[in-house]
C-alpha cells in the first residue's frame, strides 16, 4: 500500500515536473548585474526577475514604470540590520496599470519594498522607450510583502551629541571672550 | 624661503575657522529637513555634525586670534586647509549613517560633492533618509559655488588682496565686480533665481511623470542641485535613467549647460549683453569641442549598432556626452553598459570631453574650454606666424567678456595648467591599470574623478582598493582647486618646517 502511495507521488511529481518544463526554460532569471553585463544576449528573451520596489511606481498612462532591486537590501536594509553589501542594483520595468497596483509599499529609508517577481521580455536598447534597457512584464507577483522599517537613536549617538554641544558652547564663548572689532 | 611666523599661521587659522563655521550652517539644512521628516537618527547625526563644526570653527578663530589682515600669499592656504577641514567634518553625518564602508569611503564621498564630481562611494543609496540625500546635495551645491565663496558671502567684510585670493583659489579667476564680497553675492543671486525656475520646473515634470508631489519636490530640487553644479550626484542608484522621460532629459541638459557657463557670461546675460554668449571664447570652445566629442561617440555607437533607431541614438548620445563635457556626471545608462554596450571609441570620446571639460569661473571641472580656446588660438597664431614676413607683426584677439589680445603670459599660465591635469590624467590611470583593470576603463574613471566628472564605468566600487579611492579622492580635490591652492598649502608646510 505505502509502495503503491510513494509510486502515486513519484508520478505526480514526474509529470508536474514535465508541464513546468517549457516554461522553467523559456523564464531565465538572469540577475540585474547579468543583464547589464552581456545585455546583446539577453536582447529579446523572456525572463523572469525578482526584486525589491523601490521609490514608486511611475504612472504613464496605460503603462507604468517600476524600479525593482535585486540586490542584498532586498532582504534587509542597513536600518534593519543588514549589512553593507556594495552598491544597490536593479532594473527598470514596465508594466500594465492594473498588474502595478498589486505593489503597495515601496522601499525608501522608512520601508522595504515589496519584493515582486516580473516576468517578461528583456530590451537590451527598447524601441519604444527611447533605448533605455528594460523589462516589458507580462506577469507580476508580490512573492513578500513589504514593511515599515524603524531606525532608532542609539545611546552613544546621544552622548556624542551632548559631548560636542559642551564643547561648541565652550569654544564659542571663548571665541566671544577673545573677540575685538576688526 | 621665509618661515611663516606665528601671526601667519594665526591668520589662517582665523579665516580657516570662518570657512568651517559656513560649513556648519550648511548642515542646518539637512537637519532642517531630517527634523521634518522624522528622521530622528538622521538628525542626531547632523546635530553632532553641526556642533563638531561649530566648536572647530569658534575654536580655531578664539585660539588664533589675531587682527591681522589676510594678505594674498595665506589666501591659497586658507582655501586648502579650509577643504581640508570641510571634508573631515562633512563626512561625519555619513559614517554616523551607517551606510559607509569607513573613512576613507565617507572623506571620498563628501570630496566628490565639495567638487562636483559626483561618484559615491555610499552603498544602499536607494534607502538612506531624505536627511542624509539632502546633504549629499547641499554639499554638491554649495561645492558648486565654492564653500568659501560661500563664507565670503555671508562671514567675511574685507575687499583686499588675501581675501580676492581666497576667491580665485577655488578656481574662480573672474571678478563680476570691483569687490570680490559683491561678486560673491552676485554668483549667489544668479545660482538662486536659477534654483527656484530649475527647481520649479523640474518638479512639475517629475509631477506629470508620476511621482508623489513630496517626492517629485525632492527629486525637482536635488536633481536641479546635481545638475547646475554639474555634480552629477543623483537621488536614486539608477542616477537619471530612473525618469524615462525626454523632456526632464532636455531641462537637465538645459540646467547643467546653465551651470557650466562662466559666472561672468551669467553675469553679462543677467545684466542685458546676451550676445557675450556667442562671442565668448569658452561658449565658442565649447560649442566646437562638443560637436566633436558628439561625433566620436556617435561614430563609435553606430559602429556597436546598439541603438534600434534615430531618435533613441540621437537622444542617448547627446545627452551623455553633454553630461560628460559639462563634467555633470549624470546618465540615462546604467554604468557597466558605458563598457558593455557603448565600447572603447564611444568612451574614448566621453574620455575627451570630460579632460576638456566646460568654462572658467563655472561649477564645471576638467582643463576648461578658455584654456583650450587660448592654446588653439596661439597654435594658430604660430602658424601665421611661419607663414607670415619676418616684418609682420601677427596678433591674435579672443574675446571674454571684453576683447582682448593674446598675450604669452595668458598663454603660458593655459599651457603649465593643461600640462599639469594631463599629467595627473596619465599618473591616475597608470595607477588603475597597476591595479589591475583595463586601461580604457582605468583612464575613464580616472579622468572622470579627476575631472570632476562623475560619469563611472563601473570600475568605482565600495570594494575598490582604498588606495586607489585615495588616489581618486586626491585627484577631485586638485582638479577643483587647479592645482594651485594646494601647491600652495604644501608649500606653505615645506616653508614652515625649511624656511629661514
Amino acid at each position: 500500500m505505502r509502495a503503491r502511495a510513494l509510486g502515486y507521488v513519484l508520478a505526480a511529481a514526474l509529470v508536474a515536473l514535465t508541464c513546468a518544463a517549457p516554461g522553467l526554460a523559456h523564464a531565465a532569471t538572469p540577475s540585474s548585474a547579468d543583464l547589464v553585463e552581456d545585455p546583446t544576449a539577453w536582447d529579446g528573451q523572456t525572463i523572469e526577475f525578482t526584486g525589491e520596489a523601490i521609490g514608486e511606481a511611475m504612472s504613464r498612462g496605460d503603462e507604468v514604470w517600476l524600479h525593482l532591486n535585486d540586490d542584498a537590501y532586498a532582504r534587509g536594509t542597513i536600518e534593519e540590520g543588514g549589512p553593507l553589501s556594495g552598491y544597490n542594483s536593479g532594473h527598470a520595468v514596465v508594466v500594465p496599470p492594473q498588474m502595478a497596483e498589486r505593489v503597495t509599499v515601496f522601499g525608501d529609508h522608512k520601508h522595504r519594498g515589496d519584493l515582486v517577481r516580473v516576468t517578461g521580455v528583456f530590451s537590451a536598447a527598447c524601441s519604444e522607450h527611447g533605448g533605455d534597457m528594460d523589462i516589458h512584464a507580462s506577469a507580476l507577483a508580490v512573492v513578500e510583502r513589504g514593511h515599515d522599517v524603524t531606525d532608532p537613536v542609539a545611546t552613544g549617538k546621544l552622548w556624542a551629541l551632548a559631548i560636542t554641544t559642551g564643547l561648541a558652547l565652550l569654544t564659542a564663548g571663548a571665541y566671544l571672550a577673545r573677540r575685538r572689532p576688526y | 624661503m621665509f618661515r611663516p611666523t606665528l601671526d601667519d599661521h594665526k591668520v589662517i587659522g582665523v579665516y580657516t575657522g570662518k570657512v568651517v563655521l559656513g560649513v556648519g550652517m550648511l548642515m542646518l539644512v539637512p537637519l532642517v529637513t531630517a527634523l521634518v521628516f522624522a528622521e530622528w537618527d538622521t538628525a542626531v547625526d547632523f546635530g553632532i555634525g553641526l556642533m563638531a563644526c561649530l566648536a572647530v570653527g569658534f575654536g580655531l578663530q578664539a585660539i588664533c586670534h589675531t587682527e591681522r589682515e589676510l594678505r594674498r600669499a595665506q589666501g591659497l592656504v586658507v582655501v586648502s586647509a579650509s577643504w581640508i577641514l570641510a571634508t573631515l567634518l562633512g563626512a561625519i553625518p555619513f559614517i554616523l549613517s551607517g551606510h559607509i564602508g569607513g573613512m576613507v569611503d565617507a572623506v571620498f564621498d563628501v570630496m566628490s560633492g565639495l567638487t562636483t564630481t559626483g561618484l559615491y562611494l555610499i552603498q544602499d543609496l536607494d534607502h538612506v533618509s531624505n536627511g542624509l540625500n539632502m546633504w549629499r546635495f547641499v554639499l554638491t551645491f554649495a561645492g558648486g559655488q565654492g564653500i568659501v565663496v560661500i563664507a565670503l558671502t555671508f562671514l567675511f567684510k574685507g575687499v583686499g588682496g588675501g581675501i580676492y585670493q581666497l576667491y580665485a583659489g577655488e578656481g574662480k579667476e573672474d571678478r563680476l565686480m570691483p569687490n570680490v564680497v559683491h561678486t560673491a553675492r552676485a554668483i549667489w543671486l544668479v545660482s538662486l533665481v536659477w534654483l527656484a525656475v530649475g527647481t520649479g520646473a523640474l518638479t512639475v515634470t517629475a509631477l506629470a511623470l508620476g511621482q508623489e508631489p513630496v517626492r517629485a519636490v525632492l527629486h525637482g530640487l536635488w536633481t536641479f542641485m546635481g545638475a547646475f553644479s554639474t555634480g552629477g550626484f543623483a537621488p536614486q542608484s539608477f542616477n537619471t535613467v530612473w525618469y524615462h522621460s525626454v523632456v526632464f532629459e532636455v531641462l537637465c541638459i538645459i540646467i547643467f549647460v546653465a551651470g557650466s557657463l562662466n559666472f561672468a557670461v551669467h553675469w553679462a546675460v543677467w545684466t542685458g549683453d546676451r550676445a557675450e554668449l556667442k562671442r565668448n571664447i569658452e561658449t565658442r570652445s565649447f560649442a566646437l569641442t562638443m560637436a566633436l566629442f558628439v561625433l566620436v561617440a556617435a561614430i563609435g555607437l553606430a559602429r556597436a549598432g546598439v541603438y534600434p533607431d534615430a531618435v533613441a541614438f540621437v537622444r542617448k548620445v547627446f545627452y551623455v556626452v553633454a553630461s560628460a563635457h559639462t563634467t555633470t556626471g549624470f546618465a540615462t545608462i546604467y554604468s557597466r553598459a558605458t563598457v558593455t554596450q557603448w565600447g572603447p571609441l564611444a568612451m574614448i570620446g566621453l574620455i575627451g570631453a570630460m579632460v576638456i571639460g566646460a568654462s572658467s569661473a563655472s561649477t564645471a571641472g576638467g582643463i576648461k574650454g578658455f584654456r583650450v580656446g587660448v592654446i588653439t588660438k596661439a597654435f594658430v597664431q604660430d602658424i601665421r606666424r611661419m607663414v607670415s614676413p619676418d616684418s609682420a607683426v601677427v596678433i591674435s584677439r579672443y574675446h571674454h567678456i571684453k576683447d582682448r589680445v593674446l598675450n604669452d603670459a595668458t598663454v603660458r599660465s593655459a599651457l603649465a595648467i593643461s600640462v599639469a591635469f594631463l599629467t595627473m590624467h596619465a599618473l591616475v590611470t597608470m595607477v588603475g591599470v597597476y591595479c589591475g583593470y583595463p586601461v580604457v576603463e582605468a583612464a575613464f574613471e580616472g579622468i572622470s574623478a579627476g575631472s570632476n566628472t562623475g560619469l563611472s564605468c563601473g570600475l568605482l566600487a565600495p570594494s575598490t582598493p582604498d588606495g586607489l579611492k585615495a588616489l581618486y579622492t586626491l585627484a577631485m580635490w586638485l582638479g577643483r582647486l587647479e592645482f594651485m591652492a594646494v601647491f600652495a598649502l604644501i608649500g606653505w608646510g615645506w616653508s614652515a618646517v625649511r624656511g629661514r
